[in-house]
């Protein structure tokens, strides 16, 4: 019909489009330039919520982030079912608010991983938290950085039998090494099987059990193999508590004196609301003790120093005065968090910058943009261990807002602030003055990098690890 | 939320949010268990969910979830999909616990307008409008097809949903094409695709600018739907969310589908073109083999356990259509298009989806059937009674006009979503006759 003719065609243009709005190739941007993807009539830039999961993203997300941040800063994305909360004052603010923002669980690691404290909320939440955490701080913590020291010097010791692994070399003159694969993948995991109590033969199958369960997260083809190694772990774990339910295990320091009970047989001791923990729950927060210590912690790391050697004045400020390696670990998380945030789901309606949220939305709290945010750091996508608004002091779960300087966020805070926060800083930080003494003239070698879009300079981290860090040095 | 102000150090040093509360709002985790290795969900992920491929040929992935995962949780797209027909139809029967967002939440327009769709005089208008219509808009755009050739989807299976509402709702030919652009805008800004939902947005306030002063025009004739939303103190703004709710991809949906199914292979055509019951019964099989709405989404009200799944409060089920009408518990050799089908019920089903004993094929864009009797009294035929009828009319009339329709030589035509969550229709089906 002729009247329908403006119709008709419009749906010709639908029809014969290059985007048929499934998932598209979008052009990888130089890094803080984000794809056109089209603008509003009075200048807003719109955002294509397939963007969030694309390959340009994860290598490039700050520019998407500061979209959000201005001007959607409660962005629904009706794709994936998800609001984006991504200013550092909001993030902040539903952190704290643990019975508005419940963790009931519909994050994609709870599958995996069982029920952890992550899922609970309140009183509930902190009984349990407690349980734990109290291992990870303060005196406790104290008394295990001598052994995280002896297995960071362990690992870099084994580095004289790994030459046929792939991940050490040497020419006489120089040593290469992988970090990731030489170091900083395992070292993390190895404090936890310290901290946990487990044998030293149980190594290699916790790293085993560890990378499984890592991959199988969200559901992703190997979710198989996730759960075989998460039913192994509890396998092997069982024993154990039955074990330490018989018999308490103790932990020694380095001259063999007892400081105390190890966490198992802590945790077999506790009673919560009259109960003793069951073994299933033991289980479900080893998973996730294993599951959050490693990651986490090596990403850390490897960001550290890749940042770090790509700012060689503020390489040599660290050098100079080890203290400043609590100012790159911040810095770094800031930066380059290996955490981008928490789900949380609104326990009722609201509305956040004029959207309306319906109770029981999922609402991603994201700590990559909190720790991006200008209202709170300034220039904030560069790597400054030495920023004045970055509050790089004593760790503390009510978070750091004062006179400028604000805490970051990649371990959250508030009551779910990562229990980790503590040791996963001083194993990133002790691991690394170990490393800064025993790497003379440490460079990265660049040729065996990953590099950017241009061919030549190094890969951005994004949102992603970096897959390998290649340093050279003296050889000792 | 709480205020910074609220915070409070508790007894061992650490900062603690204060609330006066009940206790409301929390869970304990133990009655969301993880999942067991038999559980593994490897065989698909997600991300396959909202592809390309899947914009394109939908069922394969939803036959994986059907036959593996009744009710798969998609970490990737944050919902529960539900494919069974026996589960989809206890989801979309079920509302005390799962309910639907109207479309105008979707553009978060609370309160932008009403749906009139329960209103009685609009309904009766909406219907004797519709009844009345429907030949004479078929003839008149069979009347305007080319010499010999159309394409069925463009010229016939588009614009014959528009054009009715055009004369249903006084639309002059000059005026048409723009609103057709409108409401078809308005329709896909729904979704999550921006430019679209910002051309959406427009849309839905060029149409109430373009109905304000229609309305206040209306004549008083009782089969003018106008005149009913005016009768009922329906503004134009109410009169555009209705038509936004009811919208017309469904029956332009359904006559794609169907015309497509009926061509592919001849001899159906030549079995509906000599009986109009026939016609009817590809019309019914047609829903269920081909719906045009794949996935419908439903919310669930409170936490339920449903399908040994702990539902959260909240959370969405995106049930679909398409897997259930082709689930081979219900439907024999259900990928088969087959007019002469023996396990699907010939009336429309009361309330549930059963009649006769018989399952009914599923049609989310129809809505639920009616508990109403089949013939009331009191009030109009259900809209899915109304769009089957008129859709039949449309068909038969193309089918007596035309008897020697054919496909054109080379052409297989295929029905697929142009965006992810769009109408599930053939886009092309180029005839000659």
């Amino acid at each position: 019909m002729d009247a329908l003719r403006d119709f008709t065609a419009e749906l010709d243009t639908d029809i014969h489009s290059d985007d048929p709005g499934g998932d598209r190739d979008f052009p990888l941007m130089p890094v803080g330039q984000a794809v056109d993807m089209g603008q509003a009539p009075d200048g807003t830039p719109l955002l294509d919520p397939r963007v969030l999961h694309s390959r340009e993203f994860f290598r490039n997300p700050y520019p998407y982030y500061r979209i959000m941040r201005d001007h959607y800063p409660c962005f629904h994305d009706k794709l994936h079912n998800t609001y984006y909360v991504t200013r550092y004052e909001d993030v902040w603010r539903c952190y704290f608010d643990d019975e508005g923002f419940n963790t009931i669980p519909k994050g994609s690691s709870s599958g995996v991983l069982g029920n952890t404290q992550l899922e609970l909320s309140g009183v509930e939440h902190r009984r349990r938290r407690n349980l734990y955490g109290q291992h990870l701080v303060g005196r406790s913590l104290d008394l295990r950085v001598p052994s995280i020291q002896r297995l960071a010097r362990q690992m870099i010791d084994d580095w004289d039998d790994m030459l046929d692994s792939g991940y050490v070399f040497d020419d006489g003159r120089k040593r290469i090494v992988e970090l990731g694969m030489a170091f900083a993948n395992e070292f993390p995991v190895r404090v936890v099987c310290e901290v946990l109590g487990f044998p030293n033969e149980a190594r290699k199958q916790f790293f085993y059990w560890y990378n499984s369960m890592m991959s199988g997260l969200g559901g992703s083809a190997l979710q198989k193999q996730g759960l075989e190694a998460r039913q192994s772990l509890e396998d092997y774990v069982q024993e154990i508590v039955e074990e330490r339910r018989r018999k308490p295990s103790y932990l020694k320091d380095e001259d063999g004196n007892v400081i105390g009970k190890d966490i198992i047989t802590k945790l077999c001791e506790t009673r919560v609301d009259g109960d003793y923990l069951s073994t299933e729950e033991i289980t479900s927060n080893i998973a996730l003790v294993v599951a959050a210590g490693g990651e986490t912690t090596r990403g850390a790391i490897v960001n550290m120093w890749y940042l770090l050697l790509q700012h060689p004045e503020q390489f040599a400020a660290v050098c100079a005065d080890t203290e400043n390696w609590n100012r790159a670990f911040h810095e770094t998380l800031r930066n380059s968090s290996p955490i981008g945030g928490q789900p949380r789901h609104n326990s009722h309606d609201l509305e956040m910058h004029g959207v309306h949220v319906p109770a029981g939305s999922l609402m991603q709290m994201v700590d990559f943009s909190a720790n991006h945010d200008d209202r709170v750091f300034k220039d904030p996508e560069k790597f400054d261990i030495f920023r004045p608004d970055l509050y790089s002091g004593k760790l503390l779960r009510s978070g750091y807002s004062k006179e400028g300087r604000c805490s970051h966020m990649a371990f959250g805070v508030g009551p779910h602030l990562c229990p980790g926060a503590w040791i996963s800083h001083q194993e990133a930080v002790e691991g690394s003055r170990i490393l800064q003494q025993r790497l003379k003239n440490v460079r990265i070698v660049e040729d065996r990098m990953a590099k950017d879009i241009d061919g030549k300079s190094l890969a951005p981290i994004g949102i992603v690890r970096v897959p390998a860090l290649w340093l050279e040095f003296d050889r000792p | 939320m709480s205020e910074a102000e609220n915070l409070v150090v508790g007894a061992n040093g650490v900062a603690v949010p204060h609330f006066e509360h009940s206790g409301e709002g929390y869970r304990s985790y133990e009655v969301h268990q993880r999942e067991r290795v038999g559980q593994s969900t490897e065989k698909i992920n997600g991300a396959q969910l909202a592809s390309a491929d899947y914009a394109a040929n939908p069922y394969p992935y939803l036959q994986i979830l059907r036959e593996n995962y009744p009710c798969y949780r998609d970490w990737i797209n944050n919902c529960y999909w539900v494919t069974g027909y026996d589960d989809v139809t206890s989801i979309f029967t079920d509302e005390a616990n799962f309910e639907t967002r109207p479309k105008l939440w979707y553009y978060g327009l609370q309160g932008f307008g009403r749906d009139l769709r329960n209103e009685m005089p609009v309904l009766w208008a909406w219907s004797k409008a519709m009844d009345g219509f429907a030949v004479p808009v078929a003839e008149q755009l069979i009347a305007g097809f080319g010499k010999g050739e159309a394409d069925l989807a463009r010229d016939f299976a588009v614009q014959y949903p528009i054009v009715l509402l055009g004369r249903m709702l006084e639309i002059p030919d000059d005026e048409l094409g723009t609103f057709a652009v409108r409401y078809w805008r308005a329709q896909r800004g729904v979704l999550w695709y921006p430019q679209a939902q910002l051309a959406g947005r427009q849309a839905l306030d060029e149409l109430v600018r373009y109905f304000t002063p229609k309305l206040a025009a209306a004549s008083d004739q009782e089969t003018s739907v106008l005149a009913a939303v005016a009768a009922v103190g329906g503004s134009a703004a109410d009169l555009v969310t209705t038509l936004l709710e009811a919208d017309h991809q469904t029956l332009h949906g359904a006559l794609a589908n169907l015309w497509m199914n009926l061509l592919i292979e001849p001899v159906n055509f030549d079995h509906v073109k000599q009986d109009h019951m026939a016609m009817k019964i590809a019309y019914l099989e047609t829903l269920r083999h081909s719906p045009p709405v794949i996935t419908a989404e439903r919310f669930a009200r409170h936490e339920v356990e449903r399908f040994g799944r702990l539902i959260p409060e909240g959370g969405l089920m995106r049930i679909s259509a398409l897997a259930a009408n082709r689930d081979p518990r219900i439907f024999a050799d259900g990928d088969r298009f087959d007019v002469d089908r023996r396990d699907i019920c010939h009336r429309e089903a009361r309330g549930q989806y059963r009649a006769d004993g018989l399952p009914q094929g599923i049609a989310f864009g129809l809505g639920r059937p009616s508990r109403h009797p089949a013939v009331p009294e009191d009030r109009p035929r259900s809209l899915y009674a109304l769009t089957r009828d008129t859709a039949v009319a449309a068909s038969w009339t193309l089918a007596q006009m035309l008897p020697d329709l054919r496909l054109r030589d080379g052409t297989t035509p295929v029905a697929r979503c142009l965006r992810i969550g769009e109408t599930y229709a053939c886009w092309e089906l180029p005839v000659r006759f």
